[in-house]
Formats: structure tokens, C-alpha cells, sequence
């Protein structure tokens, strides 16, 4: 079975220009857990979610130093005085720029292998060979063709 | 030691092989494009290709005592910094000065330059930059100062001891100097040099810092109790550190070197760490900690070493020394100033290790003029102290300087090299000044 069959291909996207909180809004209202970034010609430039908003509200010395785990810290209003900040940023600065990238014909096996080894979002975005995007696989779409178990569809004929 | 030079290819003069190799590899270290391990190491490779050493010279020229001592600590501090006592006594420190921002300065940097003396000062600047800047952030400040106070402080503490700075291990190593002989002849100058550059600081930084009660209140929030989070394996880790502090105090009279005892230490550590978890785990653990070791570092001084012994073979260094000599007319005192001037000095521009790493042989080799290599030790108090000190005129002066330079970056406060070097290149040269009458009074007169 390869990519394109499990594929969702309705995309709700977002553009590079758009703002943090604009994008944000889509990320709520709708509940999806992750937004592909596309330019014009609809080629893929990176994906958001709410983990790439949170990871520029913590400072980066806390992040990239000794200090992993801050238990004895106070909160000292850093998140909302840097969410402050963040809102009006444009998309492409807080945006993952290398999410997991997989072709559409490639095996749904491989499609696996990928996710676990590069995902940060539990989606692989499919994407033709000019990179735009044409479709998502999602960790669950992966397990609902796996417990369909058409032998046939399974394994390439 | 001229005869053992080997084949150089295409009958090229040896002598200016072996120097070309070190100060092309030196001259690109200084130019910061490529990564100094792998520099050090190509300028090793290069001396054994051209013939300017077999491949047994150059092994026989690594200093094992500096690597091995190097590579235990790193073991063991990745170990116990895993526990957060480290943390633990930073903020405990900021919190005894009720939050007050000159007490916090003088207090992170006091905690920095103990630390630094005891560890590596890149390990002790991990652990403190990243406090401090929270700590900064609470009290809604800016971090300079702060982070200023604690370059100074770290090369400052980690001239008192032998394992304080590279400079030192490799000094201590090469001369056959002991932890003990460090403590009693460079500890004593360190506290006085640590209080005349907080004062320094006061006058420049210090009628600036203010606080708000509120920002005051919540660094009192901080609660340092949550900063240990694994109290057995901090158990275990200060079992290990006073183990192995003990050890290089008494080291010489048992006759070990310092690297046996980090290394036992490391190992037993390693040991101890997982010690009652299943074998899988306590592999995993194994691998954790070996990742964290600095190999750059290490490959690093196995390449340079080997350049040196390639430089040594050829006689140029001890001709260096017989022009040094000439130039102070063989008086000892005049001698012992100009390696700490020049140490410093040099330290301040250039990376320090590969300095010392070529200042040791052409010190060793001065050891007929001034009688015996016992008569030496001034010499190298004098190299020790320039080299560590030196760190503290410019930026790039240390590596714990650039990791420091790194955070403010990061925190959005960058330190500027010239901004840096126009407070720190004269608290320099006066730190310099003093160790110059201490070397004076207690050693020269």
C-alpha cells in the first residue's frame, strides 16, 4: 500500500505572511492538531502546531543548556510576556522548517519508518516531486489501513 | 634530539616542515572557520606523513596524565550534574542575599570561581550562565554584569588549582608538579586577585543595579529544594568528588599521577551510578554518560600534542628558548616576568592550550642555564598564572568566555568584544600586576 491511499487530501493551509494569531484561531476553532505552510505555488515550506507557538515562548538558554528540567523555577511571567510578542509574528518565524517529508508513492511501510524516526508531529506531509503538497498522513490513518487488513491493498500487488 | 628526525619527504628541511605545519594549524585554530579538533588532528597526520615523526614518537609524544585526567572529570561532573546540586547551591546562593542584585553578583560569582577550581570552567559556566539568566529574567535586569563577574570569576578560580584550568593540568603534568603544590602556591594569590576584581566591578556595574521589592520577592520564590532531583545518585556523586579531591591532595606520596585517580573515579562512579538496575539500563546509562564526554576536546589535545612533540624534535624550540634567554640576559627574575607578561598577554588573543602546549617544552629547556628542573617551579607558577589569568583580557581569551558570550546571545543581551574587552582587558592586566608581586615577594626578590 503506498502513501497517496491513506493519504487525507482535503488541506486546510496556511501561508508564510499569515500572523501567529491568525493561524492560532484556524489551530483552535477547527481542532486540527498541525497546519501545513505553503507558498503560492502551494510547495510546502514548513507546518505548525502548538508545540512549534510554546517553544519560542520558553527562553532558548533554558532550552539549549544544562538546564532540562527547571522544577524550582517560578513562572516570572516570561510565557505571556513573550505569548505577547509571539502573537503578532509572521507564521514563517515560528513555523518547523523541516517536518517529515514523504513521497506519494512511497510504501506505507516506509511512510512508518519515517514518522517515527524524524516526526516532531505525528504527521508525514506528502508531496509530489516539485515538493508541493498534495495530500497528510496522519499516525491514525496509518492504523485504520493496517485494521482494514485487505490483503490485497496491503501488501503491492 | 636532532638525530632522530626521520625521512622527511621530497628532502625538505624538517625543521621547517614540522614549524610550517604548526603555524598554519595555529594560524586557522585563530581564524575560528573549522573545527579545532580536526585541525590539530590533520597537523598530526601531516607530521607523521612528512616524516617529521614515526607514528611511535607521536603516540609517545601524547601526555596521557592530561588526557586521562581531563576525560575522568568530564565522566564524573556528567554524572553529578544530572542531580542538580549545582543549581541547587546557585540558587541557595542568590537566596541568602534576600534576592539584593549586587549580593546575587557577588555571590553567583564567589559559587562560579570555587566551582571553576574544582571543575572544568566550561562545565561550571553550563551550570551557572543558565541560572543566573533566570535569575536575571526574575529580577527584570539585564544579565551583563552578571555574566561579566562570571567570566572573571571562572578563569580566576580555576588558576587556584591544578584541575581548574587545561593550562594547569598540562603544566602539572609536564612538570611533575603536584595537586598539593598547586593549592599552596597558587590558591593563596586567588582570593585577593577575586576581591580586588569585585571591587573593580562595583565601581563599574554596581551603583546600577537596582530591584523592585516584587522582583526581589520572586527570586525568593525560587525553590532550591526542588533543584536536587536525584538525591541517592548526589549521595553517590559527592562520595565520589571527595574521593577523588582527597586523592590528588595525598596523590604524590603514594606516587600516582592525577589521571589514575580521576579515572578510578570516574570509573567508580559509572559503577555506582547504576549500581542495582538491570544490566540493559545500566548500558544505556554507560552510553548516556560517554556521549557527554567532550571528545572534541580530547582529540583536540591528542592532535596538538603530537604537533608539538614535531615541533620539539626538530630543535626549534629549545632555540627559542636560548633567544629567550638571551633577550633577559639569563636573570631569572626578568624571565620569570616575561612568561607571565607574555602568557597573559598571548592567552588574552589566542587560545591558551595550544600556548602552554608549546610554552611547556621551551620552559623545560631552560633547565641547564638555571641550574636543575627543580629550578624551574617559579617559572611555572609564572606560566600558570599568566596563562589562566590571561583568559580574562578578551573574549575569545577562554572558552568558558565564548560559552558565556553564547548564553547573553541567546538571552537576547549579547556581549559585544570590544564592549568586553574595553572592562576586562585592564582587570586583566591589574590581576596580572598582582601575581607579578605575588611571584615577586614569595619567590623571585
Amino acid at each position: 500500500m503506498k502513501a497517496n491511499l491513506v493519504m487525507t487530501k482535503e488541506l486546510v493551509v496556511c501561508h508564510p505572511d499569515q500572523t501567529v494569531l491568525e493561524v492560532l484561531k484556524v489551530l483552535r476553532e477547527r481542532s486540527f492538531h498541525v497546519l501545513p505552510v505553503v507558498d503560492e505555488n502551494n510547495k510546502l515550506l514548513g507546518a505548525v502546531n502548538m508545540l512549534s507557538m510554546l517553544s519560542k515562548l520558553v527562553p532558548e538558554y533554558i532550552l539549549n543548556g544544562y538546564l532540562k528540567s527547571i522544577p524550582y523555577a517560578p513562572d516570572m511571567g516570561v510565557l505571556r510576556k513573550h505569548y505577547k510578542e509571539i502573537i503578532d509574528h509572521k507564521v514563517v518565524d515560528i513555523m518547523e522548517k523541516n517536518p517529515t517529508v514523504v513521497g506519494e508513492n512511497e510504501s506505507l511501510l516506509s511512510v512508518t519508518a519515517a514518522l517515527i524516526s524524524f516526526d516532531r508531529f505525528e504527521y508525514a506531509f506528502v508531496v509530489d516531486k516539485d515538493h508541493a503538497l498534495i495530500g497528510i498522513v496522519a499516525a491514525s490513518d496509518i492504523v485504520r489501513a493496517l485494521s482494514q487488513l485487505d490483503p490485497e491493498v496491503l501488501f503491492d500487488a | 634530539m636532532h638525530d632522530s628526525v626521520n625521512h622527511v619527504i621530497f628532502g625538505l628541511d624538517p625543521t621547517w616542515v614540522a614549524v610550517s605545519i604548526l603555524l598554519v594549524v595555529y594560524a586557522v585554530i585563530m581564524a575560528e572557520k573549522f573545527n579545532r579538533a580536526v585541525l590539530s588532528l590533520l597537523g598530526a597526520g601531516m607530521m607523521i606523513l612528512c616524516g617529521v615523526l614515526t607514528q611511535q614518537q607521536a603516540v609517545a609524544g601524547i601526555d596521557f596524565n592530561t588526557i586521562g585526567l581531563l576525560t575522568g572529570m568530564m565522566v564524573i561532573v556528567a554524572i553529578s550534574q544530572k542531580t542538580g546540586m549545582f543549581q541547587y547551591v546557585a540558587i541557595k546562593s542568590a537566596k541568602i542575599v534576600k534576592g539584593d542584585p549586587w549580593g546575587i553578583l557577588v555571590m553567583l560569582s564567589v559559587v562560579t570561581a570555587v566551582f571553576s577550581a574544582f571543575l572544568d570552567n566550561v562545565t561550571t559556566v553550563l551550570l551557572i550562565a543558565p541560572v543566573t539568566l533566570l535569575i536575571t529574567d526574575a529580577l527584570d535586569i539585564k544579565p551583563y554584569p552578571f555574566l561579566f563577574a562570571q567570566i572573571l570569576s571562572s578563569n580566576i578560580g580555576g588558576t587556584a588549582t591544578l584541575i581548574g584550568d587545561p593550562p594547569n593540568i598540562m603544566i602539572g603534568s609536564a612538570a611533575n608538579l603536584s595537586f598539593y603544590q598547586f593549592l599552596v602556591n597558587l590558591a593563596p594569590i586567588t582570593p585577593l586577585i577575586m576581591l580586588v576584581t569585585m571591587v573593580a566591578i562595583w565601581f563599574m556595574f554596581g551603583k546600577g543595579l537596582h530591584a523592585t521589592d516584587e522582583a526581589k520577592a520572586l527570586v525568593m520564590q525560587f525553590n532550591e529544594d526542588d533543584a536536587i532531583e536525584d538525591v541517592p545518585l548526589m549521595k553517590k556523586s559527592l562520595l565520589v568528588l571527595f574521593l577523588v579531591i582527597s586523592g590528588f591532595t595525598v596523590a604524590h606520596s603514594f606516587h600516582l599521577e592525577p589521571a589514575s585517580i580521576a579515572m578510578f573515579g570516574a570509573a567508580l562512579l559509572l559503577l555506582l551510578q547504576t549500581w542495582g538496575q538491570p544490566l540493559h539500563d545500566k548500558d544505556h546509562a554507560y552510553e548516556g554518560i560517554m556521549a557527554e564526554v567532550e571528545w572534541t576536546t580530547i582529540f583536540f589535545f591528542v592532535g596538538l600534542f603530537i604537533v608539538v612533540t614535531g615541533v620539539e624534535h626538530t630543535g626549534v624550540i629549545e632555540m627559542l628558548a636560548h633567544k629567550t634567554l638571551e633577550l633577559t640576559g639569563g636573570d631569572f627574575n626578568a624571565t620569570a616576568g616575561a612568561i607571565l607578561w607574555v602568557s597573559a598577554i598571548a592567552s588574552a588573543l589566542i587560545d591558551n592550550i595550544p600556548f602552554v602546549a608549546t610554552m611547556i617544552p621551551l620552559i623545560e629547556s631552560m633547565a641547564p642555564t638555571f641550574g636543575s628542573a627543580d629550578a624551574l617551579v617559579p617559572l611555572w607558577w609564572a606560566l600558570a598564572l599568566g596563562a589562566c589569568l590571561g583568559g580574562n583580557g578578551s573574549l575569545i581569551g577562554a572558552s568558558a568566555n565564548l560559552i558565556v558570550a553564547g548564553f547573553a546571545q541567546r538571552a537576547g543581551h549579547p556581549i559585544m568584544f570590544l564592549q568586553f574587552m574595553k572592562h576586562a582587558f585592564l582587570l586583566m592586566l591589574m590581576s596580572i600586576a598582582i601575581a607579578h608581586t605575588y611571584l615577586y615577594l614569595r619567590y623571585l626578590s
